[in-house]
């Protein structure tokens, strides 16, 4: 078993994602970026766009984050988002239903998000 | 001698309500543990946001920390957001937040500061009346209960933000009933802005561990995109906290009056008994009587 670090994607309803990750890719403010085990600790700032977990050099499971804020210490990395989805488990019918009660940075988000499982 | 009928129309009336009063406290039970989940699920954001800000405001040096850190020197107007619930029925819940607020008000005042509120909710707008007429900054209603949304809170906290950087006010502190227990909740006074950083309970993060972080792009712009997302998040976690107070206040509340009502009744159905004796003797005796002086 590889070596992997700790990943936690926290939003202010709950906490999404626990585990243990091989690499995880982050959307940093500056570009896209990976984070392995043992990474040097970095506190960024994250635009809208694609978290990826990647376990055995593939994506397992990929989510969307409205920005937010990546702690990255060599054990673990958390990324605090103020919106996030799980890609895989969202369907485009019940984004646009969602979407037609929301307010319109959540609206915007969830175009974002129907976007990207398109 | 009460009149057996309106006994008995009573009694019913009574039962009636112990049947509404048991009936909402059973739903604010219910509502009450998903309120108190929503509560602690919110509570590992909130926790490491903290965390974040207090390493990054321990480092920021003083004079260059942005206003909504450390606010500003002087303080002419004062915002202060009012929480309560848009529903009555629960007991003490309202009232304290309006005491509370009207305290607020009047220590500002007595120091010189002209005060404005933000009301959510529905009762203490309600309860205040004309006191805040010309103090009105903003009202929101339907915040509460167990659909509180993050996107509620960030806009009451965008709306708070504007204001501030126009310079309608110069600090935002905030009124809350803050959970503690099912028998108790604690009015809390909280500073927005300037923010209120707590200690950083992340141990782990030793000073030479910080030292070797690398920020991207830099601490300062880091900590000006963080602090407007602290306040909406110390709104949210007001909103949840106050939603689950105001629902265990409801649910002792009705509590009480459940058991209230059943006192009532026994009390009542022991008149009715009473009387409904009363009146029988009351025949006999006429009869009796009657038959004697025959």
């Amino acid at each position: 078993m590889a070596e992997t670090t700790q990943f936690e994607l926290v939003t202010p309803a709950r906490v999404l994602v626990q585990q243990d990750v091989e690499m995880v890719t982050i959307p940093g403010s500056e570009g896209l970026f990976g984070v392995l085990p043992r990474h040097a600790p970095v506190l960024a700032n994250l635009k809208q766009g694609r978290v990826d977990i990647y376990e055995n050099g593939a994506v397992t499971s990929s989510f969307m984050i409205d920005g937010g804020l990546a702690d990255v210490t060599g054990e673990k990395v958390v990324i605090l988002a103020q919106r996030a989805e799980d890609l895989n488990k969202v369907s485009a019918e019940e984004l646009s239903a969602r979407a037609a009660n929301a307010s319109e940075a959540e609206a915007a988000f969830l175009s974002a998000v129907s976007d990207a499982i398109a | 001698m009460p009149n057996l009928k309106d006994l008995k129309t009573r009694i019913d009336s009574v039962k009636s309500t112990q049947k509404i009063t048991s009936a909402m406290k059973l739903v604010a039970a219910a509502k009450l543990r998903r309120a108190q989940e929503m509560a602690e699920a919110s509570r590992p954001y909130s926790t490491s946001m903290n965390d974040v800000i207090a390493s990054l405001a321990a480092k920021s040096d003083a004079s260059s920390a942005p206003a909504l850190l450390v606010g500003r020197p002087e303080v002419k107007t004062h915002l202060l957001v009012i929480v309560s619930a848009d529903k009555g029925l629960c007991g003490g819940f309202n009232a304290f937040i309006t005491r509370a607020a009207r305290q607020v008000i009047a220590e500002k005042e007595a120091a010189g500061q002209k005060v404005l509120v933000y009301i959510v909710g529905r009762k203490s707008a309600d309860a205040l009346g004309s006191e805040i007429a010309d103090k009105t900054f903003a009202r929101v209603e339907g915040v509460q209960g167990t659909n509180v949304e993050f996107g509620d809170a960030e806009s009451i906290a965008q709306k708070m933000i504007d204001g501030f950087e126009a310079g309608s006010f110069d600090a935002v502190s905030m009124l809350y009933n803050k959970f503690v227990s099912v028998i108790k909740q604690d009015v809390t006074h909280q500073s927005l802005i300037p923010a209120e950083v707590g200690e950083a309970e992340d141990d782990t993060a030793d000073a030479g561990a910080v030292a070797s972080y690398e920020y991207e792009p830099d601490e300062e712009e880091i900590l000006k995109s963080l602090l407007p997302r602290n306040v909406a998040t110390q709104v949210f976690s007001a909103l949840l906290e106050s939603s689950a107070s105001e629902l265990a206040a409801r649910m002792t509340a009705m509590d009480n009056a459940t058991r209230n009502a059943g006192d009532m009744i026994d009390r009542l159905t022991l008149v009715y008994n009473r009387t409904r004796q009363a009146n029988i003797t009351k025949e006999l005796i006429e009869i009796i009587s009657g038959a004697e002086a025959l």
